[in-house]
């Protein structure tokens, strides 16, 4: 691992309210600070060991990008990322990506994110599949009488034709989450599901003033979904999701 | 929070957010320093690997076959949506035996810990991550 002593961990980018830093913790229990100018500055602090344990850091990382997006406006840094020194973050990343950070902070100013994520009800979900697919009720009767290890491949085959059915119903039910709520929102992220039974995982930049009725479009789409889908409903938290930027010294490309 | 008239309470207002919700963001979303200009990034690769449990894969059908096996199902009737039918089923085969990978990554780094025995390190999958990341996939963390 290189060597992290004596190197600037940044966390985010920040248009500050005011001049100070966020009074909270960073990793390692190093004070937070706020480097560059208030309309474009960076919260960082500074790393003391090279031994840094993943989890604590982790949590860390959250909890100052949490604190901080209470009264200010932040694009998040992906965790993990350490520059050379205090010097750097000032000159390589916001200098010499000014015009993109600027952007991007305009773009979310006074917005937050709020996530949707929706989770299928397994076993209603499995009963209407095999109900209304003809191919997987038949081999599913049929690979009740043979041994499992006897039917492999004809189990794998069951179960991927659950699981297109499974992702029809994910296309369908997405595209419904998103018309309810897209109206409201500034930008919608679909974003990747990862576990088998998930319907969506949605992100919306959202204005703080229009919340309330974010979150009415919520309820209503949780009663559209009924009992076929879980809903969560989590913010607002910082605009994670929305701080799509690839940073290289010298080019401002977007990502 | 319940509406007396309905049967189960609607959303009425967001939860906040902890690190369990937003990890796989933290880790995966936000701006990302170019490799050049970053020293470095801290050796969470495997974290990262774990979290990226894929749904389209062998593990997934034959987990979809044995739940739809499972399933008691009258077959030659259309008496799909009894209510009392779904009840039949419980909640405990399917979806707490095959939590996913990204469970068990989340409580590696939040420290929920209410069932292990799907610990996922074995099974992480080695898709090297998207650009950013293919420096430090070396060093594990812990």
């Amino acid at each position: 691992m290189t060597d992290l002593a004596g190197k600037v961990y940044v966390y985010g980018v920040i248009a500050a309210s005011g001049d100070t830093a966020p009074q909270v913790e960073g990793i390692e229990a190093a004070p937070v600070r706020l480097v560059g100018r208030p309309e474009l500055g960076a919260l960082v602090s500074d790393l003391g060991t090279d031994a840094l344990s993943a989890p604590k850091a982790v949590r860390a990382h959250w909890r100052v990008l949490e604190e901080a997006s209470q009264d200010a406006t932040i694009v998040p840094v992906r965790f993990g990322m350490v520059m050379e020194s205090e010097d750097a973050v000032v000159a390589r990343l916001l200098e010499a990506n000014q015009e993109t950070l600027s952007a991007l902070l305009h773009d979310v100013a006074g917005k937050v994110q709020l996530t949707v994520k929706g989770k299928y009800d397994e076993d209603r979900m499995l009963r209407e599949i095999v109900q209304s697919t003809p191919a997987v009720a038949e081999l599913n009767e049929r690979l009740r009488t043979v041994s499992v290890e006897a039917a492999y491949y004809d189990r794998i085959r069951l179960g991927e034709l659950v699981a297109a059915e499974v992702d029809h119903r994910r296309v369908a039910d997405t595209v419904a989450a998103v018309a309810r709520l897209e109206p409201l929102a500034e930008a919608v992220r679909e974003q990747e599901v990862r576990e088998p039974n998930a319907a969506y995982d949605l992100a919306f930049l959202v204005r703080r003033e229009a919340i309330e009725d974010f979150t009415k479009a919520v309820g209503e789409l949780d009663r559209d979904v009924g009992d076929r889908i879980e809903l969560s409903y989590i913010g607002p938290a910082p605009v994670y999701s929305f701080a799509e930027a690839n940073l290289s010294e010298g080019s401002p490309a977007w990502a | 929070m319940a509406v007396a008239t309905t049967p189960r309470g609607y959303i009425e207002r967001p939860r906040p957010s902890g690190l369990a919700d937003v990890i796989e963001v933290i880790l995966d979303k936000g701006l990302v320093i170019d490799a050049f200009v970053r020293v470095s990034l801290i050796g969470i690769e495997i974290l990262t690997i774990d979290a990226r449990i894929v749904i389209a894969s062998v593990d997934t059908y034959l987990r979809f076959a044995e739940a739809v096996n499972r399933l008691d199902i009258v077959q030659d009737t259309d008496s799909q949506g009894l209510p009392e039918l779904m009840e039949t089923i419980t909640e405990g085969g399917a979806k707490s035996k095959v939590k996913g990978l990204a469970e068990g990554a989340k409580e590696a780094v939040t420290g929920d810990d209410d069932d292990d025995d799907d610990k996922s390190q074995s099974r992480s999958r080695s898709r090297s991550s998207s650009r950013s990341r293919s420096r430090s996939g070396s060093s594990k963390s812990s």
